[in-house]
């Protein structure tokens, strides 16, 4: 049996009269990859800031490889690595210091720091920035090196909050090229991100609204339940396709002029389709779901 | 635990030595206040046998270093906050009163330094006669460096941004320190005024500096209060300022106003 790594049982957090979370209940198995998704104010952020302690849970509870967030915090703290959506390093210090004194916070000895960091900012490409002051280092640096503060004491779990926000895709790649890495070795990743393609290769990925979990599963079972292949439409006329295909398909998603329907039938036949709306359409893809295809549909399905 | 306790306090050290403005400044503010308005009183008393004014006061100018580079010290971990760097601490193993002790140590660190440093400026000009008790001196740094900071911490456990700074400085800094006998002795004040003072704790340490330092000084530029009061009484602030600070630190709303204070910034 696989140990957990994170319970939340019936967990929530309230701002005032606001529910930020709202009865969370979750499993994250020890070495797996969890992907926590949904829209800006869905929740995300504050589960991950009571999985580390940093906020408490208004009721509910949680245990951090089986130790209780409230009731023994400095335990939960040692096993968890947090990389926070926005910096929380050091401008004025240099890499080098901010990585010496984020690894003297876990109590690590100055022998173990070097060598940690010497490792870990290698595989940044990041040896010749060690002693430049972290304020002078591109947005993509500064997330390296954060992501090396999170892991720098090896945690068992890392909790991950929008960590590529704002990167170019070479940053992104990079970066998920050594949390690949992590993955590999049986640390349990813990993500929130916009970026559906990152949460692509999690075991499982959880959908939130409003504090609430609107949808879970793999990845694999999630896309599969959305339809055998989406069909885009871009259009000038979009109530006459809408009434056209909607007693075929099912009422589309309808963003700006882009129409997106779902196709359930796999032996559905395009060909004719794409002859039929020729004149009516911009542009037709006929193309298998995705995992934004599940983050469009769940959130269509909440609304209705 | 040690470890990150030591830490917090390098990391602060290391930011005043790369922060020079705030060295000179340090130096720069009672030395313009002794030039100036030290100069200024001493042709009111005269050159007599009124007593040397600028002599009676390098305790409170030593006194102005502690308060100001104590506090600050401690109000910068209200910077920590706005900056996101409070979160990597408080995400840490360790009790969350930790830090606090941690900056209030540096806080006072920082202050003696910058006080030790215009003592050697005040020597070198005439101004520090003999110190009549080394000890006593060194009791008085560090009671009213640890007075200012722990007065410092506790403003910044309840401080959510510094745009509250210049209320700070109005209603906390410049009242502790007109109202400490750092500039006039306490006893010839108005019965309503020498109460108010004597509610301050910041006296306390002038009053102890001056028993330290002032040696040939006519009676009327005296210490105020007897050493074993100007010790309890600091002592016993520092423990109940500390104890609150820590307390309410530990307490998760105020971890929950820095995040709500980050995700705020991050909307602006």
């Amino acid at each position: 049996m696989l140990m957990s790594a994170i319970i939340a049982k019936d967990l929530c957090k309230y701002y005032g009269d606001v529910k930020a979370v709202d009865s969370l209940n979750l499993d994250i198995s020890a070495g797996s990859f969890f992907g926590l998704l949904g829209r800006n104010g869905s929740g995300k952020t504050t589960s991950l800031q009571m999985f580390s302690t940093l906020i408490r849970p208004t009721s509910g509870k949680i245990f951090v490889v089986g130790s209780d967030v409230v009731e023994s915090p400095v335990e939960v703290r040692r096993n968890v690595g947090f990389v926070f959506q926005e910096s929380a390093l050091d401008g004025t210090m240099t890499v080098d210091e901010n990585l010496k004194f984020a690894g003297a916070l876990y109590g690590l000895s100055n022998a173990e720091v070097r060598d940690r960091s010497e490792q870990l900012l290698t595989l940044f490409d990041l040896m010749d920035k060690r002693n430049r002051k972290v304020l002078t280092l591109s947005g993509g640096m500064r997330r390296a090196v954060d992501i090396a503060r999170g892991v720098l004491h090896r945690p068992a779990i890392l909790l991950l909050d929008e960590p590529t926000i704002g990167l170019d895709i070479i940053n992104r790649r990079a970066i998920w090229g050594y949390l690949n890495g992590l993955r590999k070795q049986g640390m349990t990743i813990v993500l929130t991100t916009h970026y559906m393609e990152e949460a692509a290769d999690c075991n499982q990925v959880v959908f939130m609204k409003n504090g609430r979990v609107i949808g879970d599963g793999s990845p694999a079972d999630l896309i599969s339940q959305v339809g055998s292949y989406m069909l885009d439409i871009v259009t000038e006329q979009p109530e006459s396709i809408i009434s056209h295909l909607t007693p075929l398909l099912g009422k589309p998603v309808v963003q700006a002029d882009l129409l997106q329907f779902r196709v359930r039938d796999e032996d559905f036949e395009i060909g004719a389709l794409q002859d039929e709306l020729r004149k009516k359409v911009r542009s037709l893809l006929f193309r298998q779901p995705d995992l934004n295809d599940v983050y469009v549909w769940t959130n269509k399905r909440e609304q209705d | 635990m040690w470890n990150a306790f030591r830490a917090i306090i390098i990391r602060e050290l290391i930011r005043m030595g790369r922060q020079r403005g705030r060295l000179i400044s340090a130096l720069v503010r009672p030395l313009i206040w002794l030039l100036v308005i030290g100069a200024g009183f001493q042709t009111l008393i005269g050159d007599g046998n009124g007593g040397d004014y600028r002599q009676f006061m390098a305790p409170g100018l030593l006194g102005m270093t502690l308060l100001f580079g104590s506090m600050l010290a401690s109000l910068s971990m209200i910077y920590d906050k706005e900056s996101g760097v409070m979160r990597m601490l408080i995400v840490a193993p360790y009790p969350h009163y930790v830090i606090i002790l941690a900056r209030l140590c540096s806080a006072v660190i920082v202050g003696i330094l910058q006080a030790l440093m215009l003592l050697i400026v005040l020597a070198l000009i005439g101004y520090v006669g003999t110190i009549v008790s080394p000890f006593l001196f060194l009791i008085a740094l560090l009671l009213t460096a640890a007075v200012c900071a722990a007065t410092g911490m506790l403003i910044a456990v309840y401080s959510k941004t510094l745009e509250n700074f210049a209320v700070i400085m109005n209603f906390v800094i410049f009242p502790m320190f007109f109202l400490s006998g750092a500039l006039y002795p306490l006893q010839h004040l108005p019965v309503y005024l020498k109460a108010v003072a004597y509610l301050n704790p910041f006296s306390y340490g002038v009053d102890l500096m001056k028993h330290a330092m002032l040696t040939s000084q006519p009676d009327r530029f005296a210490p105020d209060l007897p050493v074993w009061l100007d010790i309890t009484v600091m002592l016993i602030f520092i423990a109940v300022t500390t104890s609150v600070a820590c307390l309410r630190f530990s307490q998760s709303s105020v971890m929950e106003k820095v995040t709500q204070v980050l995700s705020a910034s991050r909307r602006s």
